[in-house]
């Protein structure tokens, strides 16, 4: 057929007769063959297969066959035994213009059989997947790294020295002393001002003179290591919500205005929704009484004393 | 294309999203005459521009882009580790190599294009979408060239910008604009920042598109010889045996980028200082030939504009001018000599450039911290700057690793300073032995190039 024809699906298939029989609802193209071997035509039960050679003329609103009587004869279409292509495939160039008509096996089932084709095919599928995930994960390893680094940094301790010396305290007194240190944010270090609650103990028997997160058991090894009878650096954020406890004199107890936890000089809780006493700082005292501190901060609202890295 | 032992997922959703026909759309692509390595070369491309943007995320997740915090920000990256594993620098030289690997890989899919004469009629609009996409990467090139704010971005950046300005009439406007003012600064680098991360990428997403969606349409040329029945009849789907080749090409190129992440990682140089004039730029390795082409060609201005308008314009015109349909190289004698001749050039020009940089004195780590100590135990911080600390009699040594004296002229410096500078005040320091010399001459190089503080600490 040298003449160019545009099949829809839907076209009325005629038989010798002049009688509708069905209508069309795919072709079959042979690539090997590179041409279109069969008709699939749906008649009132099914999908039936015609070979291009029972057909008399095609047109575009109708097709005849050179057969009488209906299709029942027919063999059935199977849609497993084919592979759907859409136009596309074709390169261009070619003159049918099929829709979504065309079916034809692939080419590989078609040279080698059908279990060869397969077992080669899922070789190079999971060849693929391997190579796949090598490049994969040594790609997320290293991302995965990369992102939970910052995390993961330990922050170090720098030891702050306080421009105050021990014997300028007041005994049994808290003094509020701010100091500048530098807090490193990634990359960039920040100047920042930071305040602790200073207390100078008259005498190491003084219960006072033990903190009481220490009495409790709830220092780390580095707290416990560097604490002294002379001297109690308490943190300025209460324990229970982060506010900041001030000293009453009249009252001798440190009051936290947000929600009213009370605590004695020893950071000891005496009443109040604070779950646990108020956090002490390690601290070293020089021999000519210079005192630094390791700044720590603490997660608030847990019995616990955990030091936010 | 029904199997047997389908998944209940794939049933799922393929009733859902019509995943099988999307998959055949994708996968069962006809490739006339087989599946060929030499196809891989696109898909190679692809890849390392994913690469690319994976890591360019990573990178941005740390960066600060700003003059007073960038250079921070790259040495902080460089110093990040994880369990032990430097990741930090490990991502960025992906980073850094996937962009040279890039450049060389863009180069050669072009090259193979033209060889193959694969730009012919119907597939004129897909080359010329395909010279959108080289100019994208050549311009990712320049712009993350000056992200890292040391004293070879801003240089080279320099030099670049001044390239522009050189342009008749709109030179000077154009300049300034891509500046953010007359000098590099802070808005040079905001700039170059939101062009390489922002406009770059969503470009490089929008041409890719068209690219493949023209390929897709029209079909991949093909080898060029052979008769259209016997490709036919050869003709395979682009999965699996295709898919499998381009996962090799992939696997080979990352191996490549990794190791060389590995093995060389990218270096940093001390952070940019405009009052540096003594530093002299060099080039991004791809560049070299234009560079060396740029100092032979009298008056500048012909090279820095008729170069790169020449190489748009053949590149553009190319399938319009050339329109016979003849594919093969071996018909095509004049086009394959010409090529040969320009990729000869630009070889030879590389080269050339290459030689004329000043080589800066390979570093062996060990050897320059023991010349850390010859150089504190020696005295010279008593006449000589290192990083803002020291005495103000000799010149400010913080940089002194990017000057390019060899090792011969530093030993000499240190030994016989008068040779170099007549009644020079420098003593001479001929008591240490030979390696000492050779040690501290290599911390001396060191300077501005390495050791820099670790922010993680
Ligand atoms: C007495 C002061 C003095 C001392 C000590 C000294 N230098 Fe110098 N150095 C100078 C001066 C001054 C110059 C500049 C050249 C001149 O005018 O002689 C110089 C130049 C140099 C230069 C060349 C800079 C250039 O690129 O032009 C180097 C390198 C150098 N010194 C390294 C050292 C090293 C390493 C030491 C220690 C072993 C050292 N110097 C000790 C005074 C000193």
């Amino acid at each position: 057929m040298s003449e160019e024809v545009v099949l829809r699906m839907g076209v009325p298939v005629l038989n010798e007769d002049g009688h509708e029989v069905g209508t069309l609802e795919k072709l079959v193209f042979s690539e090997t063959e590179r041409k279109i071997t069969e008709l699939v035509v749906r008649d009132l039960a099914s999908l039936k297969r015609i070979m291009i050679s029972q057909v008399r003329s095609i047109f575009p609103h109708s097709i005849t066959l050179a057969r009488h009587g209906t299709l029942e004869t027919l063999p059935v279409f199977d849609p497993t035994e084919f592979e759907e292509v859409p136009t596309w495939f074709f390169p261009p160039g070619y003159q049918i213009e099929i829709g979504s008509l065309v079916t034809l096996k692939p080419a590989d089932i078609r040279e080698m059989g059908e279990d060869a084709a397969c077992s080669r095919r899922e070789f190079m599928a999971r060849t693929t997947a391997v190579v796949a995930g090598l490049i994969g994960i040594s790609l997320v390893v290293p991302i995965g790294g990369y992102v939970l680094a910052a995390a993961k940094t330990k922050i170090s301790d720098h030891w702050v020295p306080l421009s105050v010396s021990i014997n300028q305290l007041p005994m049994d007194s808290p003094v509020s002393h701010t100091f500048r240190a530098v807090s490193v944010s990634g990359w960039m270090r920040v100047p920042v001002e930071r305040t602790v609650w200073l207390i100078r103990h008259s005498s190491p028997e003084d219960p006072m003179s033990l903190p009481a997160d220490e009495k409790l058991g709830l220092d780390s090894e580095l707290e416990k290591q560097f604490s002294t009878p002379l001297l109690t650096v308490l943190s300025p954020i209460c324990p229970h919500l982060g506010c900041s406890p001030q000293w009453i004199d009249d009252r001798k107890r440190f009051i936290c205005p947000c929600h009213h936890s009370i605590y004695e000089l020893n950071g000891n809780r005496v009443s109040g929704p604070a779950p646990r006493p108020m956090d002490s700082l390690p601290v070293k005292v020089g021999k000519d009484g210079d005192i630094s501190i390791l700044y720590e901060q603490f997660a608030i609202g847990i019995p616990k004393k955990v030091r936010l890295a | 294309m029904k199997q047997k032992g389908e998944s209940k997922l794939l049933k799922y959703l393929d009733e859902r999203i019509r995943l099988r026909s999307l998959m055949s759309f994708l996968l069962d692509e006809p490739i006339p005459g087989g599946a060929r390595w030499a196809y891989v070369f696109g898909s190679m491309v692809l890849f390392t521009l994913i690469l690319q943007f994976l890591t360019g995320i990573m990178l941005a997740f740390y960066y600060g882009g700003t003059p007073d915090h960038a250079w921070d920000s790259v040495n902080y990256i460089d110093h990040l580790s994880f369990g032990g594993m430097g990741v930090g620098r490990l991502i960025r030289g992906l980073h850094y190599w996937g962009a040279s690997m890039m450049v060389i890989l863009v180069g050669v899919h072009l090259l193979q294009v033209f060889l193959w004469g694969a730009y012919k009629k119907p597939r004129e609009i897909m080359w010329l979408v395909g010279v959108v996409l080289l100019a994208l990467t050549m311009t990712a090139a320049f712009t993350g060239y000056l992200l890292p704010w040391d004293e070879r971005a801003y240089w080279g950046t320099i030099v670049g910008t001044n390239m522009i300005g050189l342009v008749p009439i709109v030179g000077p406007i154009l300049k300034s604009a891509i500046r953010g003012g007359v000098g590099l600064g802070a808005l040079t680098l905001s700039h170059f920042f939101t062009i390489h991360t922002m406009v770059l990428p969503s470009m490089f997403i929008l041409f890719v598109v068209f690219h493949l969606v023209i390929f897709r349409r029209i079909g991949p040329a093909g080898p060029y010889k052979g008769d259209p029945l016997a490709l036919e009849a050869r003709k395979e789907f682009f999965y699996p045996r295709q898919v499998l080749m381009d996962a090799m090409g992939m696997l080979a190129i990352f191996l490549v980028i990794a190791g060389l992440s590995l093995l060389r990682p990218p270096g940093l140089e001390s952070v940019a200082n405009p009052s540096n004039s003594s530093y002299s730029p060099t080039p991004a390795w791809y560049f070299d030939w234009i560079f060396q082409l740029l100092k032979m060609i009298r008056p500048e201005i012909l090279g820095v504009v008729g170069l790169p308008a020449l190489i748009g314009i053949v590149l553009v015109l190319l399938p319009f001018v050339d329109k016979r349909p003849e594919r093969s190289p071996f018909r095509r004698p004049v086009a394959v000599l010409v090529t040969m001749v320009v990729l000869g050039a630009m070889m030879t020009l590389s080269v050339q450039a290459e030689r004329g940089f000043k080589k800066l004195v390979s570093l062996e780590p060990r050897s320059v911290a023991r010349g850390k100590l010859v150089f504190r135990q020696s005295g010279c911080i008593g006449c000589h700057t290192v990083n803002g600390q020291g005495g103000h009699i000799g010149p400010d040594l913080s940089e002194e690793g990017l000057v390019g004296h060899s090792e011969h002229w530093l030993v000499v410096q240190f030994v016989q300073s008068a040779a170099h500078f007549p009644h020079s005040p420098m003593p001479s320091f001929s008591y240490l032995k030979p390696d000492q010399l050779h040690d501290l001459a290599q911390y001396v190089s060191s300077l501005g190039r390495t050791g820099w503080p670790d922010p993680t600490k």
